[in-house]
């Protein structure tokens, strides 16, 4: 569709006068901001001794959280593997053990490969139940590609080093679907 | 020659008696089901199917009938003015979705049958999006004991009766039946009398929900990740229509295709539960070779098939004269011809046995009752005959060589004093080297006993092409692997002539090819194999055959004969 | 004799090398702060020794040479660039000179490596250009597309600018009436401040400064190199210590162009009251390399402002504008010796060229130019 004649506005280019022409004011004032600007203080983030201060909504790391009881709240539904569009998500399911009296079904593996994941939480949006969440971990390092492959316990261990810290995600409400792991009210 | 008004559109539905569900469908209008299915009767409990229904009169006038009724159960006649989407049908079916999902947990992330589930689908098409229930949900307890490979999640059951119905009706069985009244009724077997009758599977499908799970299934891929292959089961010489559930070349599930020339709606618990094999470990990928005369040496080495192929081809040109090759009847009919002119074309005195046809027990036809005595006219029947292609390839050997020399004469030939050589194509011989094809399913157990092994070890070069390791592997100098019926393309032809299309799913291993592959590749033809053209080439060869012409065989299959 | 030169020759050459290295450093460092950011502060005190490190890291690299490349050619290439560079030193006077017309400035030291040589300029606006051989034959030898057009440009502009370079200090060579840059120096010490050349060849000082930015690649006339279009321009195919002899080559060629923009128009060594004739050496010296240094932080401080120039623009600027106006400002010159005139009638005259030349830039375009756009 082309664009109507009235939402057109011409610019014209703007006519040098002297001075412009003579290009050395434009320079002294281009001088003069970049000498400005030295001193200014730097706005440098001196990364391994300081630490940025990240917002709760931070994508990072994921964390897999934990229920009242201390279980893995994840119901193995699939949803975020389904949603990854990185295909990152590698889930195994499995009955829930019998000791789980209000639960059918658990992941019994539960792999992401932080390497492959964009962190673009679709995961976390997908999940019916809130067990899957972005922490605002960043700074995950591994020497191997096997080290960086996350499984269950290591997405627990990162809810329990970040779950009631000032950072834990904001998300983390309990859903009206976490029907399978909310304890009954 | 009737003619029923469906929303305004006038249908022709010829002399058929047909429910307006289905009359509703010829027009391409969809009504909303749980509890009526084709091969059930109708109950008419689950109310999803509520239409406005009225009469048109010769003179023109339309009288409605003043409430809205189940479609299912109202019987399409001439003049049967049918209204799916006025407010008022839109409105009983929502209501009644309502109703259906009051005392529904709504556990869709756990619930095996998210993805296929109709309770899924027709809120989203035909319901509303929020419950307005405000009290505490019925919450029953599940039953996993209810068939050895059922389980039954009581809560999220909507009472259709539809596995109730077909323990009765179909398999004759009836396990099943629906206990207590009102909100509390449940599906419930007899103490200690679990639904393990052989079509007990199909509950399953049946099941427009996720209250009954197969127990294989359960929890094992979510079925958004399935891909479904049309295919033909290979357990017996019914041949039933199927669908093949497949991921990443693992199959995961056998369901039931709808083929009226074939087997109907349903499949038996053989073969839905019989594919763990496919999926084998142990299954021969790529070829094995044992050095010539080191026959006792059970050190096989696997080799290229670069190298085997040529190898065999070599081996068998030698022994052309005295070569005996026993035809499986679990290859389909492209690879049998494809065997049979390789055979034949080494030397027409070659000669070709049928491969063993497993026959376990008798037929089996339901309904029938608890004692065995049938119920009714017959719905359903699990053949003795456990090899999909005992036709396909009888007819095959019958255009090459004549006549059909079964399994036993080959072990008789091989014991016999016959000459090893000599010229004429009628002429029998003893079998100096032997091409044996077999791929039949663990299932079946040792297909050949001791002394038939002990008989067949005494050939100098013995090929054998099998799916994994057994006895007769273990002697053969050449052991080629074979592939399942979910691995290749081709047709089978049943007990009654219908020759039906199968299609691979998974590929056979990283190194694997198929049988027609190999056989291609042995008979110097290159490329592919691409079976619909090996069967337009048979099908002109072969009169038996000659339907095949059409070369995609469709959903149903072609009748032969 | 012979050995104070061979000694001079020695700290000179490692005080360049020096120099180079401590430039990129100074470089970075302004350029970070120029952009509200810290700059290199890892290795060392306030990064000082990133310069060892970034020394260190030329040094052991691996020695690659494409193989499509010109071998020969391909090594050989730095070297010319940085010996050139390095060879304009000899006359370029870096501390206290004497007067060179007294008996005894031969047998004096002085610090200059070569002595009194009368064709001063001439020797190293002729070795200077031949620094441009190093980057066409670098890109060149490359036998790489970009490194190829990085070498062409190289070649055009260095060319053009080297008009407009050498017409400038024609004035200021004659109203001394020499080549030789310690009698130029000489005669603005002398003189006091009112007889520093920029007094009388204002607009001859920016002119070379503009020239010497082209001479020099350095930004808004980096052309050769531009990342954004050439990748690395004629070095793209280099590393290791063949790349830090281009690097030092540049840097080497910027300090030299610093020298002499002090010495031909701010007085060399001489600063009033602190630095005058008859005072200590080591005054002049500080005062001389303090001098040059500015120029370099000025280098530095438009290299981080002024955006480059367009390959069209830059041609333009040189043919156009440059050396007309260097033209003219040498006629100015040759009225004002001609009939004796005071050379303070300079001073305007040069205002009066640049705002004539402005005058005639802000005219509107006539539509058949082939720059209006």
């Amino acid at each position: 569709m082309p664009i109507a004649e009235s939402e057109v506005r011409w610019v014209k280019a703007p006519t040098l006068g002297l001075l412009d022409r003579l290009y050395i004011p434009a320079i002294i004032e281009g001088l003069g901001t970049t000498i400005k600007h030295i001193f200014q203080p730097p706005v440098t983030q001196q990364f391994p001794e300081e630490r940025p201060d990240l917002p709760a909504n931070y994508r990072g790391l994921h964390r897999l959280n934990r229920d009242t009881e201390g279980r893995v709240k994840c119901v193995a539904c699939y949803m975020c593997s389904t949603a990854c569009p990185a295909h990152c998500i590698d889930i195994v399911a499995a009955p829930a053990p019998a000791e789980w009296k209000d639960r059918e079904k658990y992941p019994e593996m539960f792999v992401i490969d932080e390497l492959r994941c964009i962190y673009c939480g679709m995961c976390e949006q997908a999940c019916p139940c809130d067990a899957i969440e972005l922490t605002s971990m960043f700074d995950l390092t591994g020497l191997t590609r096997e080290e960086m492959m996350f499984d269950k316990e290591k997405l627990l261990s990162v809810f329990d080093q970040t779950a009631g810290t000032e950072k834990d995600p904001i998300r983390t409400k309990a859903g009206a679907l976490s029907c399978a792991s909310e304890p009954a009210k | 020659m009737a003619v029923v008004l469906i929303n305004d559109k006038p249908v022709d539905i010829g002399n058929e008696r047909l429910n307006l569900v289905q009359a509703a469908a010829k027009a391409g209008v969809f009504i909303p089901h749980y509890c009526w299915h084709p091969a059930l009767s109708v109950v008419a409990s689950c109310r999803m199917c509520l239409v406005e229904v009225g009469d048109k009169k010769p003179d023109g006038t339309v009288a409605m009938q003043p409430r809205v009724v189940p479609a299912c159960q109202t019987p399409a006649k001439d003049g049967t003015v049918c209204i799916t989407n006025s407010e008022k049908a839109k409105f009983s079916q929502a209501r009644t979705l309502e109703g259906l999902l009051l005392n529904h947990p709504l556990d869709c992330p756990v619930c095996d049958k998210a993805g296929e589930c109709m309770l899924q689908d027709y809120s989203y098409r035909f319901g509303k999006a929020q419950s307005r229930m405000i009290d505490p949900k019925n919450r029953p307890a599940n039953k996993p004991d209810i068939g050895e490979h059922l389980s039954l999640f009581t809560d999220r059951c909507i009472m259709c009766s539809r596995c109730v119905r077909f323990t009765r009706e179909i398999s004759g069985s009836a396990e099943l039946q629906v206990i207590n009244r009102g909100h509390h009724s449940e599906i419930d077997i007899f103490p200690g009398d679990p639904v393990n009758n052989p079509l007990a599977g199909n509950v399953v499908d049946l099941c427009p929900v996720g209250a009954l799970a197969n127990k294989e299934f359960l929890y094992k891929q979510r079925v958004w990740f399935l891909k479904s292959q049309k295919s033909v089961c290979a357990g017996c010489s019914t041949g039933c229509s199927i669908h093949i559930d497949h991921n990443k070349d693992i199959v995961y599930r056998i369901r039931p295709r709808e083929n009226p020339q074939a087997q109907g709606y349903f499949i038996c618990d053989e073969g839905r539960f019989d594919f763990p094999y496919i999926n084998g470990k142990e299954r021969f990928d790529r070829p094995l070779v044992k050095p010539a005369g080191e026959r006792s040496e059970p050190a096989e080495s696997a080799v290229a098939w670069e190298t085997a192929l040529p190898d065999i081809r070599d081996v068998l040109k030698k022994s052309a004269s005295a070569l005996a090759a026993v035809v499986s009847p679990m290859l389909t009919v492209e690879e049998a011809y494809l065997f049979a002119k390789l055979i034949k074309g080494f030397s027409p005195q070659a000669t070709l046995y049928l491969g063993w046809v497993p026959n376990v027990g008798k037929d089996e036809s339901f309904p029938r009752d608890r004692k065995g005595n049938p119920v009714g006219p017959v719905q359903f029947t699990i053949r003795a005959e456990k090899c999909p292609n005992r036709r396909g390839v009888e007819e095959v050997l019958k255009h090459f060589q004549g006549e059909v020399l079964g399994f036993d004469r080959l072990i008789a030939d091989i014991s016999s004093p016959l000459p090893t050589g000599g010229e004429g194509a009628g002429v029998r011989r003893r079998p100096q080297a032997l091409y044996l094809t077999a791929g039949y399913p663990p299932r079946l157990g040792a297909w050949l006993n001791d002394e038939q092994t002990k008989t067949l070890s005494t050939i100098p070069l013995l090929i054998v092409q099998d799916l994994a390791p057994t006895p007769i592997t273990q002697t053969a100098r050449y052991v080629l692997p074979a592939a399942t019926f979910a691995e290749k393309d081709g047709c089978f032809v049943n007990h009654a002539n219908l020759a039906q299309q199968i299609r691979w799913a998974v590929r056979p291993g990283t190194m694997g090819r198929t049988d027609g592959q190999i056989f291609l590749s042995l008979l110097g033809r290159r490329g592919l194999i691409q079976a619909t053209k090996i069967r337009q080439e048979l099908a002109a060869e072969i009169p038996f055959f000659a339907p095949l012409a059409v070369g995609d065989l469709g959903e149903f299959g072609v009748k032969l004969g | 004799m012979l050995i104070s030169t061979i000694l001079t020759i020695l700290i000179i050459f490692g005080a360049l090398q020096a120099l180079a290295g401590g430039l990129v450093y100074v470089e970075r460092k302004i350029c970070a702060f120029m952009q509200n950011r810290i700059g290199p502060n890892r290795v060392g005190p306030v990064g000082l020794l990133q310069i060892l490190a970034d020394g260190l890291k030329f040094i052991m690299k691996e020695e690659f040479v494409p193989h499509y490349a010109d071998k020969s050619v391909f090594i050989i290439a730095p070297a010319i660039g940085l010996v050139c560079a390095m060879l304009c030193f000899a006359v370029v006077p870096f501390g206290a000179t004497d007067n060179p017309a007294d008996a005894d400035y031969i047998t004096h030291y002085q610090f200059i490596i070569a002595k009194n040589v009368d064709i001063g300029i001439l020797f190293i606006f002729a070795v200077s250009s031949l620094t441009v051989y190093g980057i066409i034959l670098g890109g060149w030898a490359s036998n790489n597309k970009y490194s190829l057009i990085g070498g062409l440009r190289s070649s055009a502009q260095i060319i053009s600018y080297e008009i407009p370079l050498g017409l400038s200090i024609l004035g200021v060579v004659l109203m001394t009436g020499s080549l030789n840059l310690e009698r130029i120096i000489w005669k603005q010490a002398s003189g006091g401040i009112l007889e520093w050349n920029i007094w009388f060849q204002p607009l001859a000082f920016l002119l070379f400064m503009i020239s010497s930015f082209a001479e020099c690649n350095r930004l808004p006339f980096d052309l050769p190199e531009t990342e954004q279009e050439l990748v690395g321009g004629y070095h793209t195919e280099y590393n290791g210590m063949k790349l830090a002899f281009f690097f030092l080559g540049e840097y080497t060629h910027m300090v030299t162009s610093c020298f002499l923009m002090v010495i031909l128009f701010f007085g060399g060594w001489h600063f009033p009251f602190i630095a005058e004739a008859d005072m200590w050496w080591g005054l002049k010296l500080i005062v001389f390399v303090a001098k040059m240094a500015l120029f370099i932080v000025f280098y530095m401080l438009v290299r981080w402002t002024i955006p480059r120039f367009r390959f069209d623009q830059l041609m333009s600027l040189a043919w156009k504008v440059l050396i007309p106006m260097t033209l003219l400002n040498l006629v100015a010159v040759m009225f004002v010796k001609e009939y004796g005139i005071t050379p303070w009638v300079l001073l305007p005259v040069s205002l009066g060229i640049l705002v004539g030349a402005g005058l005639i830039a802000s005219q509107p375009e006539s539509k058949e130019s082939p720059l209006a756009a």
